[in-house]
């Protein structure tokens, strides 16, 4: 905390402040950083049908494959 | 606290990462490399380090003692250069947006694909933190411990990095416990390897033998051993939960270097150990590799691997806990940080702790197929895997969330080719095994 008081040069008097210190704090953050920004959620993004279309079929894919080997996995177990 | 008109309020989660900014930024202003390195070093070594954790060091042991020295020596290297290119995808996306995977999934491809993905995290972390809890229970079993030290054990170290209430106390703590992992350098050095031959396996060659599917799940478990869902969850939220910028992105790429380096060399390490056990038959070995190791290279390099494995186990339960606590508290929607306290972030808190509990719980039931688990966690988390590389790669490639630090050309073609590469040896190990138990293939 004293290392970020003395890099930016505030005054004595206000090193003492904790009012001070919260809003000095505050200047090592990137506004988008503040809970306060990240809490807002971003735009949806307009997926095309062709992405859509690729990722169901992935999606359906992944799920087959793993359904394989859980299979597998019980039956090895007998 | 002063706010001006302009400013959001400040949270204690704010106030908590500005102090480890404040450090970031006096360093940088002063021209303290050293220091600078220091404070941005973090979630790259402990995604890299956290995933060569119990199942995947027993499945690099595995490697060895069945095959020796050869094609999985230079794998291993090669395996985590792959897992750098994702890593450095999911720090970069963290440092840049300042969110976690699951919330940019969930927020910008919709709510389905958000919770897919959430729960392919929780279903491949549920089962690799059985195989973790296996790991600390065979390590302690060198030193004839039970299971109920395994679970208190873990469950203790959960507990306890959760108490400090901040992400730099906990990172610090687990990348301290994470070093522990050279102990797998410690345990191929006391085999007494020759040099010359571990040189020469960097060809490639021999070749492992065996079936067709012995061989793809080789490949599909060692795979699952370098690269995992959990890791893109955790390094990218870990980033933004650190406080990193865009700004820090070179030295956020020198972590996850400096993990990936860290990681090929110690899980090399325990696949010269294992490899020890070749001429021993090392191939029947399933995960009781301490003992063997003591019988061959004596009681120390037993009990070096043994405390390898407890420590690989116990940081991976750290880890991946607090990936599936991420995921939660992201794709739910509230507080999912370190830096706040368990009153202001319950879900956090309570599915990091729980997701461990259960686990440890399971290790406990009497009968449980616990080895067969703790093997197939790997496979399953590369079967899985694709889906979330996939996503990864359209976030790194989206130019109104990245702007300037969007994907170049040359990162998308190899991002793309480690898709295909996963997904092709996962599938294949999956389709295949399937038709040999319905018994259209013969084995």
């Amino acid at each position: 905390m004293n290392h970020a008081h003395q890099s930016s040069g505030i005054p004595e008097q206000d090193r003492r402040s904790p009012e001070r210190f919260e809003d000095e704090l505050v200047m090592h953050l990137a506004r988008g950083q503040l809970v306060a920004e990240t809490s807002r959620p971003v735009p949806r993004a307009a997926l095309s049908a062709r992405t859509a279309a690729g990722l169901w079929a992935l999606r359906v894919f992944v799920v087959l494959v793993s359904l394989m080997v859980i299979y597998t996995f019980i039956d090895q177990l007998h | 606290m002063t706010v001006t008109p302009s400013q959001p309020p400040l949270t204690a989660e704010d106030t908590a990462r500005s102090r480890d900014r404040a450090r970031v930024h006096q360093a940088r202003g002063h021209g303290r490399r050293w220091q600078l390195l220091w404070l941005l070093a973090g979630p790259g070594i402990l995604a890299m380090l956290g995933e060569n954790d119990g199942p995947s060091m027993i499945a690099y042991a595995s490697d060895g003692a069945a095959y020796g020295l050869g094609f999985f020596v230079p794998f291993i290297p090669l395996l985590f250069a792959m897992a750098y290119v994702c890593q450095e995808m999911c720090m970069r996306i963290g440092a840049v947006t300042h969110r976690g995977y699951g919330e940019l999934v969930l927020q910008r491809y919709g709510k389905v694909w958000g919770w897919f993905s959430a729960g392919d995290l929780t279903a491949t972390n549920l089962v690799t933190l059985v195989g973790e809890f296996v790991s600390i229970r065979v390590g302690l079993a060198y030193f004839h411990l039970g299971a109920g030290v395994a679970v208190a054990l873990g469950m203790a170290l959960v507990v306890f990095t959760l108490s400090g209430r901040r992400y730099w106390r906990w990172e610090r703590i687990v990348l301290g416990m994470a070093l522990f992992n050279g102990l797998f350098l410690l345990a191929a050095i006391l085999v007494k390897p020759h040099a010359g031959a571990v040189a020469r396996s960097f060809d490639f060659l021999p070749f492992p033998g065996g079936s067709f599917n012995t061989l793809l799940l080789l490949l599909a478990s060692t795979i699952g051993a370098t690269v995992t869902p959990w890791m893109i969850f955790f390094q990218q939220s870990a980033s933004a939960d650190k406080g990193m910028t865009p700004s820090d992105i070179k030295h956020g790429r020198y972590d996850t270097a400096a993990g990936a380096v860290l990681a090929a060399i110690f899980g090399v390490g325990a696949l010269v150990a294992g490899a020890a056990l070749l001429t021993h038959n090392g191939s029947s070995i399933t995960v009781g590799f301490p003992a063997a190791l003591g019988h061959v290279a004596g009681s120390a390099t037993g009990a070096v691997f043994a405390l390898g494995l407890i420590e690989a186990g116990a940081v991976a339960v750290l880890t991946i806990s607090a990936s599936t606590a991420y995921a939660a508290g992201e794709c739910a929607g509230v507080s999912h940080s370190f830096n706040n306290s368990p009153r202001n972030a319950v879900l956090f808190y309570a599915a990091n702790i729980g997701v461990a509990l259960i686990a440890a719980a399971v290790i406990l039931i009497p009968g449980a197929p616990l080895i067969s688990i703790a093997l197939n966690a790997n496979v399953l988390a590369t079967v899985l895997l694709p889906v979330s590389l996939v996503f990864m790669v359209m976030l790194a490639n989206d130019t109104e969330l990245m702007g300037p630090w969007a994907n170049k050309r040359s990162t998308n073609a190899i991002g793309i080719t480690v898709i295909v590469f996963v997904g092709l040896c996962g599938a294949a190990y999956g389709i295949d095994s399937f038709l040999q138990v319905i018994h259209l293939i013969g084995s």
